[in-house]
């Protein structure tokens, strides 16, 4: 129960709350302290924050304080690999990464958890690359007091499937590249893609083992998949051959290699000829010639999962779609826009 | 208890078809028995301490009647019309009881547990079956006092209409001006304009052929003798 008493009665209490100071462009944060005794000084320091009553709290047996509840909010939120601080600050947490990797967003939970009355929870898109300490979410009860037992089954729900945000460590992969095109193999032209895909999957702390180079010759494209396999690699990037002249041949070559799962197709522009596969549970992802062009492509945005143990079905590749459009921006802000940010 | 996919089915059936009431009706069952502690409340030693209000007359309460074996007339099922997708379990022997209530936001939600299925029944169908109880339902602590005469067992008490005759059993009477009546002589009642009648075929009894039959046999006379007034 709360009880308003005028501020110049409120020497010797407690506050009940903290309170917040804004100065624009100079400061946001607590001024004063939940807990803070008021005294004769701070009156006219209150005031000039607009207070001129404060709350005096009585909590019955039921009833939480809101520092209180958002402890058990971060509690059901945070799954593995995000940490909390118990020190809420303004009745609020935030939820950081504990390491460096990929955030997941359990969505569903999500919205369940922010449909019950009076709390509430900002995380970051899912499947956003986040450095160790980096807030991902941050949570809240709305109310100074509220009743215990909606907190309680906020948090069971945000603890449905161990937490609403979870951080988990990209694999730190050893990748096999095969590059194919006759165009490339004779010498007529020279590789560009080699380059990118090292590039790409080294910045994610992988490791390119081994390059190989084949004619669009499936014979020959499937004996490199084999060869990079049998040599211990842990993922396979292959390029061109994925679209739908008779030379190209990669997909087929892929299925002759041993390909258990093959899906073809990916709600994303660009990249809608992009292709996952494995080869006892190797995964092997097809990259089709657009990822020579575009800095950013279906590849940026299944990678990272790939390395941080998703399984990549039709299904995750069907959810791109919305949001899986690039705006092809003269100057590309990824990951800072909307492409690969509506699963 | 059987396993939910198991009480689903035999529930549909009994009810007529599966719609997502059912799934949250048997959910709901589920729940409510665990709370108060019935693991098999249809087994004999169990059903006598259950008591069930159901809230609604929507599916659910068919499939809260399915599931817990709870009866109109074993006064183990009592109808409160409320329009509210609730119902409370009550376990008589230690008196404990909980209101479990389904969440309006679960409707909403299915969307987002089911997002692969464009079309709504389906999709609920699906949401309802993964959604957690927490997101399911909300549960309350209640206290019911229960009067006796709203127990199982036999009547407790009969009174006559002191305008109609009619006997009322149990403490269903109105009193006015210190005279028990019933509620239909009392006006607060769900009907109007009541008028004794006759009907066709008055002396049928079981073990005679059906009305409609003898009709076919003997043409319509029963009818002509006796029309509906």
């Amino acid at each position: 129960m709360l009880k308003k008493i005028k501020v110049e009665d409120a020497i010797g209490t407690r506050l009940a709350h903290d309170i917040t100071e804004i100065r624009p462009g100079e400061f946001k944060g607590p001024a004063f302290r939940q807990g803070h005794e008021v005294c004769n000084d701070d009156i006219c320091h209150l005031q000039k924050l607009g207070k001129n009553h404060l709350y005096l709290i009585d909590l019955a047996d039921d009833e939480i304080h809101e520092n209180q509840a958002a402890t058990i909010l971060a509690q059901g939120l945070g799954g593995e690999g995000v940490r909390w601080e118990d020190n809420p600050k303004e009745g609020k947490i935030g939820l950081h990464a504990a390491m460096d990797g990929l955030l997941s967003v359990d969505a569903a939970a999500l919205a369940a958890f922010n449909m019950v009355d009076e709390v509430m929870c900002a995380t970051l898109h899912s499947h956003t690359l986040v450095k160790k300490g980096e807030l991902v979410a941050a949570t809240r009860a709305i109310p100074l007091v509220m009743k215990r037992a909606p907190v309680e089954r906020a948090a069971a729900i945000a603890s449905q499937h161990g937490g609403v945000v979870s951080v988990k460590a990209l694999k730190k992969a050893k990748v096999g590249l095969v590059v194919t095109g006759s165009e490339v193999f004779h010498g007529l032209i020279e590789d560009k893609f080699a380059p990118i895909l090292g590039g790409k999957v080294t910045d994610l702390g992988c490791v390119v083992t081994g390059i190989s180079f084949a004619p669009d010759d499936e014979t020959l494209i499937t004996a490199a998949i084999r060869s990079h396999i049998d040599s211990g690699c842990d993922l396979l990037l292959l390029s061109g051959g994925m679209s739908v002249d008779p030379d190209d041949v990669t997909r087929k070559a892929i299925h002759m290699a041993g390909a258990q799962e093959m899906h073809y197709g990916a709600a994303a522009l660009p990249g809608a000829m992009f292709l996952v596969a494995a080869i006892n549970g190797i995964p092997l992802l097809g990259v089709p010639a657009c990822g020579l062009h575009h800095r950013i492509t279906v590849l940026d945005l299944v990678l990272p999962r790939i390395l941080a143990g998703e399984t990549i079905t039709k299904k995750e590749l069907a959810f791109i779609g919305h949001g899986g459009l690039c705006m092809d921006c003269p100057e590309c802000s990824y990951p800072h826009c909307p492409f690969g940010k509506g699963m | 208890m059987q396993l939910f996919e198991v009480l689903l089915e035999s529930s549909a059936k009994a009810h007529g078809h599966l719609c997502p009431g059912q799934i949250v009706g048997v959910r709901m069952a589920m729940l409510g028995c665990r709370l108060i502690g019935l693991t098999e409340p249809t087994r004999r030693d169990q059903i006598k301490k259950l008591i069930v209000y159901v809230e609604m007359d929507r599916c659910t309460a068919d499939a809260v009647a399915h599931v817990t074996g709870v009866k109109l007339g074993r006064r183990s099922l009592k109808f409160v019309d409320y329009g509210i997708m609730a119902a409370t379990f009550m376990n008589l022997e230690t008196g404990k009881a909980y209101r479990v209530i389904s969440t309006e936001e679960a409707r909403d939600l299915a969307s987002v547990y089911a997002p692969e299925i464009a079309e709504k029944g389906p999709r609920q169908l699906a949401a309802y079956k993964r959604m957690p109880d927490s997101v399911l339902f909300r549960v309350q602590k209640v206290r019911v006092n229960i009067d006796e005469c709203d127990l199982p067992g036999p009547t407790r008490r009969k009174i006559v209409c002191s305008n109609c005759g009619q006997v009322i059993r149990d403490k269903r009477e109105s009193m006015i001006e210190d005279r028990p009546v019933c509620r239909p002589c009392s006006g607060a009642c769900y009907f109007n304009h009541a008028r004794e009648v006759s009907w066709p075929d008055m002396n049928w009894s079981p073990g005679e052929q059906t009305p409609a039959n003898r009709t076919n046999r003997d043409g319509d006379a029963g009818n002509r003798r006796f029309a509906i007034q």
